[in-house]
């Protein structure tokens, strides 16, 4: 594997949620002793149920959130604690696409103001001359007209909105975007588009995401390695056709056999691993292991401690199951 | 195969500023008895609205402007009765008792200063002669078919108290309450988890074999459809393009849209290949093309399919398709016109 871009070591991000003075204190372990890498040109996938934490370490790491704990290093840097210019520098570098192509874009601004806005930032450029061609190289980058610049987000589609939010990333030619997301609010025949583009732009300019998503066949699609989060760990990490063919853990497997195949004969015999049970709360999460409640391999010790990471082959897994 | 619902050539309009958006164009449809169908497309499909124009439920601006909706043999469109007073009270004797609906978001669904046993006895008492007592016990029984555990004490509950799956468990058993003929289930897994999905979908394929009700089912999601319909539509610019059973549409798509939606995805079992997207996006119905709705996505549009919208091609007695592609003519080898 070539060099390391991000590397997240037992990064922990809590949320103070007590409610009055003088209750209990109450805390959501979004994200609780995550470690993971990402290598330079990868897509590294991240995917889990909704209130697993997958959007809070996204957030975290490009550090609109404060860890916790534990540590982030960005290009070999200790990013974990930088303020002010530092952190400016950082942020020129590493970018996210939002979700929700409605709410990320400011309505009352143009396409050309919401595209320039980092460069204004960030002192890329002299004149607003050079930064406009900027804008107008931009848009035809990721599929639009020049001429979009004067119009408004209104009269986009979806889609075309999440291409303008695309373009807005690009303005500062980051090395490391973080996808939140990004094509779960279109529709299919349309976030076929935005994924090839995002795959193109990718091949370009040598960017490596970290692509957050709940579309297990999309994830599989476009990553390289997955990381499977659950209740705020990492439950297994590996290359994605092996993760994909051969899951490990329990949840892993639980969560794959529940994917729907667009396939009627493969889909109708298919067996599904129906989980038990909800999603506990990540206020008072279970003991030991996180998964144990649901798991159908639970035994008494994954009750009294916390799987670590196992080592199988390319693959690490956090399950009792695996330990030699 | 007995046909429980017939939609005939059904035309829903809106009236905005803008002008009369025509989200549905034109719909023909049988259900069949104790089938699933499965009604696919993408936003502004006309989807949804064709369902909410069966069921009365369109919103203020909307309203059917041809067609015919059969239910049993019996019009229920509301062009057929002599008065909109009319046309609602014989709605609300037919909705929850004959055609109930399960709608995508379990979390607005439920009112949520009532208790559920509330809102579950509400449609038995409506539709029924039974008791409170009896409709209590009837109620109870629904929870206990629908998996939610320990059903006495969660009736006293309130919506808030039960998370996003055991919710839509719950309107589920609302829609079976009175043992409808039809229910027509709008996305009703689009807000929930992978898992949680699942479970509903497993539920729904073993309630299939106990109840005695067709199902139509409305979504966007492809593997959704693949594991629970009988038959599927494909629908596009308000209008049907083309319908067969499962596997007429997944192993032998006829319509380009159809052929291009199942491209789109990605289908997990298999080696990763490059999603071939479609171009463009879809037309906008406030001023819909006089042709065939996809001719500007379609990239083998012809002259023809501009001007006039294709004629149904038979290609079996399950399966059809509008598309000038399969016409007579353009098989022959000739450009339709």
């Amino acid at each position: 594997m070539s060099e390391e871009i991000l590397k997240v070591e037992d990064l922990k991000t809590y949320f103070d949620v007590t409610k009055g003075l003088l209750s209990k204190k109450q805390i959501v372990k979004a994200v609780d002793g995550v470690s993971f890498t990402i290598y330079k040109n990868e897509t590294f996938g991240l995917v889990g149920e909704s209130g697993c934490g997958k959007s809070t370490l996204g957030r975290t790491i490009v550090k609109i959130y404060d860890p916790t704990g534990g540590k982030i290093e960005y290009k070999q840097k200790d990013i974990t604690k930088i303020k002010g210019a530092e952190l400016k520098q950082f942020r020129k570098s590493v970018q996210m696409i939002f979700q929700d192509p409605y709410a990320s874009l400011n309505s009352r601004m143009t396409v050309g103001e919401i595209i320039r806005e980092p460069m204004e930032i960030h002192h890329i450029y002299d004149t607003s001359e050079e930064r406009d061609n900027r804008v107008r190289e931009l848009l035809n980058i990721v599929g639009l007209k020049a001429d979009h610049i004067r119009r408004y987000p209104h009269e986009f589609s979806g889609g075309q909105r999440q291409r303008i939010g695309i373009a807005r990333t690009l303005a500062l030619n980051p090395d490391f975007i973080v996808c939140d997301e990004p094509i779960s609010a279109l529709d299919v025949s349309i976030q076929a588009q935005v994924i090839n583009l995002l795959e193109k732009i990718q091949k370009e300019m040598g960017i490596s995401y970290l692509f957050i998503a709940h579309d297990l066949s999309m994830v599989k699609h476009i990553s390289d390695r997955i990381g499977v989060m659950y209740l705020g760990n990492l439950v297994e990490v590996g290359p994605s056709d092996d993760v994909y063919h051969n899951p490990l853990h329990p949840y892993t497997k639980a969560l794959l056999s529940a994917v729907p195949v667009p396939d009627p004969k493969l889909a109708k015999s298919k067996k599904r691993i129906v989980l038990e049970g909800e999603l506990p709360s990540p206020i008072n999460p279970p003991s030991g292991c996180r998964f144990r409640t649901r798991c159908p391999n639970a035994t008494e010790r994954c009750a009294k401690e916390r799987p670590g990471m196992v080592q199988v082959g390319q693959r690490q897994v956090a399950c009792f199951l695996y330990e030699k | 195969m007995k046909n429980i619902l017939e939609i005939r050539n059904l035309q829903t309009e809106f009236s905005t500023e803008q002008g009369a958006v025509q989200a549905v164009r034109g719909v023909s449809i049988t259900l069949g008895e104790k089938e699933v169908l499965g009604i696919v497309g993408e936003s502004g499909s006309g989807k949804s609205q064709t369902m909410f124009s069966v069921m009365g439920l369109l919103s203020a601006n909307g309203k059917i402007t041809s067609g015919e909706i059969l239910l049993n043999g019996e019009d229920i469109s509301p062009l057929a009765f002599t008065s909109e007073k009319e046309y609602e009270k014989r709605m609300e004797k037919l909705r929850g008792n004959d055609m109930a609906m399960i709608f995508q978001d379990p979390m607005t669904f439920l009112n949520p200063v009532l208790r559920i046993d509330t809102q579950l006895m509400e449609p038995i008492l409506n539709h029924t002669n039974l008791s409170k007592e009896e409709a209590r016990k009837q109620a109870i029984e629904l929870m206990r078919k629908v998996g939610i555990p320990s059903p006495e004490s969660r009736m006293k509950q309130y919506p808030h108290q039960f998370s996003g799956g055991m919710r839509q468990r719950i309107i589920i058993a609302m829609a079976l309450a009175c043992n409808p003929q039809v229910i027509i289930a709008d996305e009703p897994t689009t807000a929930l988890d992978v898992t949680i999905q699942a479970q509903v979908l497993d539920l729904i394929s073993n309630l299939k074999h106990e109840i005695n009700s067709s199902i139509i089912m409305i979504t966007h999601d492809l593997g959704v459809v693949a594991s629970i319909c009988d038959r599927i539509a494909i629908m596009y610019g308000g209008k049907i393009v083309e319908v067969g059973t499962d596997e007429d549409i997944f192993y032998d798509p006829k319509h380009p849209y159809t052929i291009g939606l199942l491209s789109c995805v990605h289908n997990p079992e298999e080696e990763s290949k490059e999603l071939k997207p479609i171009p463009g996006s879809p037309p906008d119905l406030l001023d819909p093309p006089k042709g065939c709705p996809f001719v500007d996505r379609c990239e083998k549009a012809m002259k023809i399919c501009k001007e006039q919208m294709p004629s149904v091609s038979v290609f079996s007695n399950t399966h059809e398709c509008s598309c000038w592609l399969h016409h007579e003519m353009a098989l022959k080898g000739g450009d339709v016109k």
